[in-house]
């Protein structure tokens, strides 16, 4: 793809036209949901559903843009186009440190155990997959895989070992909803300023993740500390995807999304990559969101949003396994 | 047969209640601020049920997905279940009043936060049951119909207890069929809502040990050895082939006396669970397995009414 070279004020106007399209789509779902609240006649029944409205778009805004930032790091520093904290277990090792914390220890815990459960998971994959300094492809799709397996069974123990009723409420949480039950303003703030700092960091960054994306050798021999790019990517990465299963559940697929669609659109330059990330990670679930939310005013059920992204993201996996994997083009 | 003379007795409690819970302005003045205003969310099946058999069905503005008893509750809007509700539709709906029975703080929290008083109760056994009536009696400016229902639902469940006095009692084990084929399933510990129901209706809980809803293989259901067996299949389980099955699995088990016996039942009543106003049928059902001998008193419940 054809790109004009980068400026600092194209830099500037793209963050800009990424905020406004963010902004645009969060202003829409605050305006529709499940109820036709304009035709209501009591203001402050309005102001209460649209605080509620606020805080799933804020939540939806928070969490897709940590977990499209985890996905784009993760894809680029383990050059593979496949790599999304879900597909590698990440989330899954969250989630499970996410059940444990919440179920025999407090609430407040459950982000740092999310952190716990994702750093693990990133460095146990990148410890399987690696040989000789090298990540082979195929071994590290394979031990997110196993993984993931590992940590659906650990969940499934707890389940059997807790009370009907929380099972219940495991289940459902495993599908990844947003929810204004309970609402947690606090942990969203804390998800959303943790996205934009991990933002401002991989935007830091962005040079040495186009190096690696070429290749590791490459980068070594232009200067980039490869090592020690990863363990702050890889630490960064998993901060905000534990923090977001904490808020929201293992929601899939957002980080395999995003980063492509925009490398489509803006190719493979990560200085354009990590603000557009952001903003369109964010304005991906806030939509994901309203669907949900919309089809519970026409069916009375809300679907998880995070089998909405599911079911939109494994044709996605495929797509992509199908083109990028055999071109053996990386994330290019 | 059995379901349609349950039905009848409830339409009697429900009309009963009804009668004496809505005594003289019969036609509700609409902003006296008292309970013909209320607008009364409510958010679980046994909750609902009490409701509407004190004669506040028409206060009842919203319901969870559960709430499907008595049939005139299927015409309130339903907003959503324990795992997800519409706060939206909640807030359209206006409720001055939400009475949610849950073991998940944050749902009456954030009914709470929406500027909805919330009343929490709790029904788990069967004086949480009274007091909740009373709860709601209170709450709701209706003192005298709760009087009446806990006084129909006392006299019920003793009516049960004379029916049983004297008789020894075998041990019963009341179960839910997990998915049938499979080894286990899970049954009433002590201290349960049942447990006290097995008690009122003349049995002994075969599981020895307080607990709520265990799990147990069949291995120690042999060691258990109860006497009775009653599944209490409902929903999905409750359809014929299914009910077959579950007798047919159980037959494996012939070393248990109630396998030898005959006396695995399988029941598909749906309320037996439910703390609510219908306890006392509930136990005259368990009543009916435990004690077949034991007649039943015709018209206990018609003698209930005031």
């Amino acid at each position: 793809m054809k790109t004009r070279p980068l400026t600092v004020r194209r830099y500037v106007l793209g963050i800009f036209g990424w905020a406004a399209v963010w902004l645009a789509v969060s202003a829409v779902a605050v305006v529709l949901g499940a109820e036709n609240i304009w035709a209501w006649t009591s203001p402050g029944d309005v102001r209460t559903v649209l605080t509620l409205r606020l805080y799933l778009v804020l939540t939806a805004g928070a969490v897709g843009a940590a977990l499209a930032l985890s996905g784009l790091a993760l894809q680029a520093l383990l050059r593979n186009p496949l790599a999304d904290p879900y597909v590698l277990g990440v989330s899954g090792g969250a989630s499970l440190g996410v059940i444990v914390a919440s179920l025999w220890l407090t609430t407040i815990a459950a982000p740092l155990f999310g952190f716990v459960g994702a750093l693990g998971t990133v460095g146990l994959v990148y410890a399987i997959a690696q040989r000789r300094g090298r990540l082979e492809p195929y071994t590290l799709l394979l031990s997110g895989v196993i993984l993931n397996a590992f940590y659906g069974a650990a969940i499934m123990l707890v389940t059997a070992l807790v009370s009907p009723e929380r099972r219940g409420d495991i289940a459902y949480w495993m599908m990844g909803s947003i929810s204004t039950f309970d609402p947690r303003w606090s942990l969203v703030a804390v998800v959303g300023v943790l996205a934009v700092a991990v933002a401002v960091l991989f935007a830091c960054l962005a040079k040495g993740f186009n190096l690696v994306a070429v290749g590791e050798d490459t980068a070594g021999a232009l200067g980039v500390p490869v090592e020690r790019l990863r363990r702050v990517t890889f630490v960064a990465a998993s901060l905000v995807t534990g923090a977001s299963v904490a808020l929201a559940g293992p929601i899939g697929f957002v980080g395999l999304i995003c980063p492509h669609v925009l490398r489509m659109v803006l190719g493979p330059d990560h200085r354009r990559l990590v603000p557009a990330t952001v903003f369109f990670g964010a304005s991906l679930l806030v939509v994901a969101d309203l669907a949900t939310r919309l089809l519970e005013g026409v069916g009375g059920q809300t679907p998880p949003v995070g089998v909405l992204t599911a079911m939109a993201g494994v044709p996605f996996f495929i797509y992509l396994l199908r083109t990028r994997w055999r071109r053996k083009t990386e994330i290019r | 047969m059995k379901r349609d003379t349950f039905h009848r007795v409830w339409v009697a409690a429900l009309a009963a209640a009804l009668a004496a819970g809505c005594p003289d302005d019969m036609p509700p003045s609409p902003g006296s601020g008292g309970p013909e205003s209320m607008r009364i969310l409510s958010l679980t099946p046994n909750v609902t049920e009490i409701l509407f058999a004190m004669g506040l069905g028409d206060r009842v503005v919203g319901r969870s997905n559960y709430c499907t008893v008595p049939p005139e509750a299927l015409k309130v809007p339903a907003v959503g279940d324990t795992l997800s509700i519409n706060l939206e539709k909640v807030i359209s709906l206006k409720p001055t009043l939400a009475l949610v029975v849950t073991k998940r703080p944050e749902i009456a929290t954030t009914l709470e936060g929406l500027g909805i008083p919330t009343v929490r109760l709790k029904c788990d056994t069967m004086p949480e049951l009274m007091e909740t009536i009373q709860a709601i009696g209170r709450e709701t400016h209706t003192g005298e119909a709760s009087a009446t229902l806990s006084a129909w639902i006392r006299e019920s469940l003793e009516a049960v207890r004379r029916r049983v006095q004297g008789r020894t009692r075998p041990k019963v084990l009341v179960a839910f069929p997990m998915t049938v084929g499979s080894a286990q399933m899970m049954v009433a510990g002590r201290g349960t809502f049942i447990d006290e129901l097995i008690g009122v209706a003349g049995g002994e809980n075969a599981y020895p040990a307080v607990a709520e809803w265990p799990t147990v293989t069949p291995a120690k259901v042999i060691a258990m050895a109860p006497d009775v067996v009653i599944i209490n299949a409902v929903g999905g389980d409750a359809a014929p082939d299914r009910v077959q099955a579950i007798q047919r699995a159980w037959q494996q088990w012939a070393t248990v006396p109630a396998v030898r016996k005959a006396r695995v039942h399988v029941l598909t009543a749906p309320f037996l669970t439910i703390p609510g106003p219908r306890v006392g049928m509930a136990a005259e059902c368990l009543a009916d397995l435990i004690h077949p001998d034991a007649a039943r008193q015709e018209d206990t419940t018609r003698s209930a009414e005031p």
